[in-house]
């Protein structure tokens, strides 16, 4: 194998299509875990976001409306996380697996009830990368960047409004205030279980947008169980940043670069052995990478009221 | 070490019993919804399922069999759930467990067959164990989330599985992913021909009752208990917390690994891939319905058993999807763990069958 420059820019620009996804769920993992609530629901948050934008689309034939739905829809799910969580006090962790369980069984279902298929949907429209032709002649930048879609953008604006909110605003510094130490939230007047409903649904949004990414940004289809795993690498990613939308950031492209190694493997090693790399990377970062790191010191608690 | 706060639904027995029946029943009447959105008749198709599971003979033998697999992965859980951890790998421990079994079943010759099906039965039990707990290493000595660690190595076990199953061990003639099939000697024997029930179930309640008897009557299960309950108070009366848990988890992992072998030496006779349709996940509902109990998770993974076999043969004949199952596993879980979302319910219902009667009570009176 000879690396061109061609080889590494394609690499890079794949690189980044791959860390979308990830970028747009762990951002969403922040908002839950500085609230305190553990953002294992994620998986399900995106694969229902992934198969509600195919309907969307579909219903519709507009990509806008099916990405609207798509997010929706992930806050659908999340609502169920908090309502569970918050307000009937079941485990974190075992409300999230609940959202998970309930995406992977329910999304079958409906692919039969509304397509009639098992398996994949029919196709809909989706967004097409567009072409910025200045963009695509512009050395180095324009091959990686002239290939990714508007999603691309609107997640990297994403970040910086995050950032914003939860670090330089009013509202993000009583989130975060609320994920550390709800009881003297709940003191000093905070609803605490309003911040909490709050981080939850827009860790859903994010999510949710993530799938809508999957399916309607890298294919125009949804299939079964396509988000494969993705969320829970989400929360690792959401960990190893330190739950800080720049920490996703760079934690999503680290990933996204090995999930993009798979396509240049793939001709070498048999499929089954590539397609284990971004389990056994997250695996080795659960070990090797989170040390020093801490979740919210409330993660979990509850307030009477 | 640091364990999450859970609270058990409390494991007085009366009250679980309750809590898991309503638990049921709330899940199987949503479960009418789907069936209404697939146009059929919910009463109907719920006559067809339990008729079918439990009239005949091979409907029953099929609700054992179907019931196996989740007895192991139900077992896995609920055990694990005592230390108060998440075994969400059951999965994978299934996977490695039924590769181990078909190593040994294919690749091991000249030994009796009670000594080669215990031998695969043994691999199966070690490998699951090693591989669970690797995983209760890493969450005691550096607080790895176990759920995350377990969902992680479930794919890769199962890529990797799904890798030997379509490379090395591969027979030439086959066109789909599997091993060779293993040696008689190593075939458990099936309790009733022509269906898929095989001695395993006979394993499996072995399992249960002996997994029961050490949480009931030994040392060590009363040590589980402690730690489960209280870590700190189990750290104070000396009990070393991170060895029982590692024990704990260990053997949750040997168990659903040997519901792996049960798959590979009694049902299909060789590893094939993608052989689960989600025992592993399915095993967390089953012990919640059973509240945690071993011996409990028998009776509840029947219930689910009668429940797949009649929706699998039910889905032949109409569009009511197997996934119903998968929802109405999901529901369980959900009234199990919130017991107050349970309460609540029952109390709509009560304020309803209420006014009914108050409406109804009119009628009556002019009727007589």
């Amino acid at each position: 194998m000879t690396i061109t420059l061609e080889l590494i820019l394609s690499i890079l620009a794949s690189t980044l299509r791959r860390s979308v996804p990830l970028l747009l769920a762990s951002m969403g993992g922040c908002f839950s875990m500085r609230s305190g609530v553990v953002d294992l629901g994620l998986e399900g948050m995106m694969l229902s976001g992934a198969f509600f934008a195919v309907l969307g689309s579909h219903v519709s034939g507009n990509v806008w409306v099916g990405l609207l739905t798509g997010v929706i829809f992930g806050m659908i799910f999340a609502l169920l996380h908090a309502v569970l969580h918050v307000n009937y006090k079941v485990n974190g962790s075992i409300s999230g697996m609940v959202i998970n369980l309930m995406a992977a069984a329910l999304t079958p279902l409906l692919l039969n009830e509304v397509f009639g298929m098992s398996g994949k949907s029919s196709t809909v429209s989706n967004f097409n990368t567009p072409n910025i032709e200045w963009l695509k002649g512009v050395p180095f930048i324009g091959p990686i960047l002239g290939g990714q879609n508007i999603l691309f953008y609107i997640s990297i604006a994403l970040v910086i409004i995050s950032w914003i909110f939860l670090y330089r605003s009013k509202f993000g510094l009583r989130l975060r205030m609320v994920g550390e130490n709800p009881e003297a939230a709940s003191a000093v007047g905070l609803n605490v279980k309003a911040y909490k409903y709050f981080g939850v649904l827009v860790s859903g949004a994010y999510a949710g947008l993530g799938g809508v990414y999957l399916s309607l940004g890298q294919m125009n289809l949804f299939v079964e169980n396509m988000t494969a795993g993705r969320g829970y690498i989400a929360v690792v990613i959401n960990a190893f940043g330190r739950y800080n939308p720049a920490g996703s950031l760079i934690g999503s492209i680290f990933f996204g670069f090995f999930d993009s190694l798979q396509t240049i493997f793939q001709s070498y090693f048999p499929s089954q052995l590539v397609m284990m790399t971004p389990y056994i990377v997250t695996v080795l970062i659960i070990l090797f990478g989170l040390k020093g790191g801490r979740s919210p010191a409330g993660t979990g608690k509850h307030v009477e009221s | 070490m640091k364990t999450p706060k859970i609270k058990l639904p409390s494991i007085r027995s009366r009250n679980s019993l309750v809590t898991s029946f309503l638990a049921l029943i709330f899940s199987l009447l949503l479960g009418m919804v789907v069936i209404l959105i697939s146009g059929y008749s919910p009463i109907e198709s719920y006559k067809a399922i339990f008729g079918f599971s439990l009239s005949t003979v091979k409907g029953f033998a099929l609700s054992l069999s179907q019931a196996t697999p989740l007895m192991f992965t139900g077992i896995a859980f609920a055990l694990a759930y005592r230390v108060r951890l998440i075994n969400t790998g059951a999965e994978g421990q299934l996977f490695i467990g039924a590769m181990a079994a078909a190593l040994v079943g294919v690749y091991v010759h000249n030994l009796p067959g009670l000594a080669h099906v215990s031998l695969a039965l043994l691999a199966a039990f070690v490998s699951g164990g090693i591989v669970a707990g690797l995983v209760a290493i890493a969450r005691v000595y550096t607080g790895s989330n176990e759920i995350i660690l377990t969902l992680m190595l479930n794919q890769i076990i199962i890529f990797f599985t799904s890798y030997l199953a379509n490379g090395p061990l591969k027979p030439p003639s086959s066109g789909v992913g599997q091993t060779e099939r293993i040696l008689e000697s190593a075939q458990l024997p099936r309790l009733i021909p022509q269906t898929q029930l095989t001695s395993a179930l006979f394993l499996v309640i072995a399992v249960a009752i002996i997994i029961q008897f050490i949480l009931d009557k030994t040392v060590f299960g009363y040590e589980i208990k402690v730690t489960g309950q209280n870590l700190r108070a189990a750290q104070v009366a000396g009990i070393n917390t991170s060895r029982v848990s590692i024990i704990t988890f260990s053997l949750s992992g040997a168990v659903a690994g040997l519901g792996g072998a049960a798959m590979v030496l009694g049902v299909n006779y060789r590893f094939v891939e993608g052989f689960s349709p989600g025992y592993g996940f399915a095993g967390i509902s089953i012990a919640a319905l059973a509240a945690y109990s071993p011996l409990g998770v028998i009776p509840s993974a029947l219930l689910i058993g009668i429940l797949r076999a009649g929706t699998i043969t039910l889905s032949r004949t109409t569009s009511i999807p197997v996934e119903l199952v998968d929802l109405i596993q999901v529901l369980v879980i959900i009234f199990v763990a919130a017991p107050k979302l349970t309460q609540s319910v029952v109390k709509i219902f009560n304020s309803l069958t209420h006014k009914f009667l108050k409406n109804a009570e009119p009628v009556g009176g002019e009727n007589s």
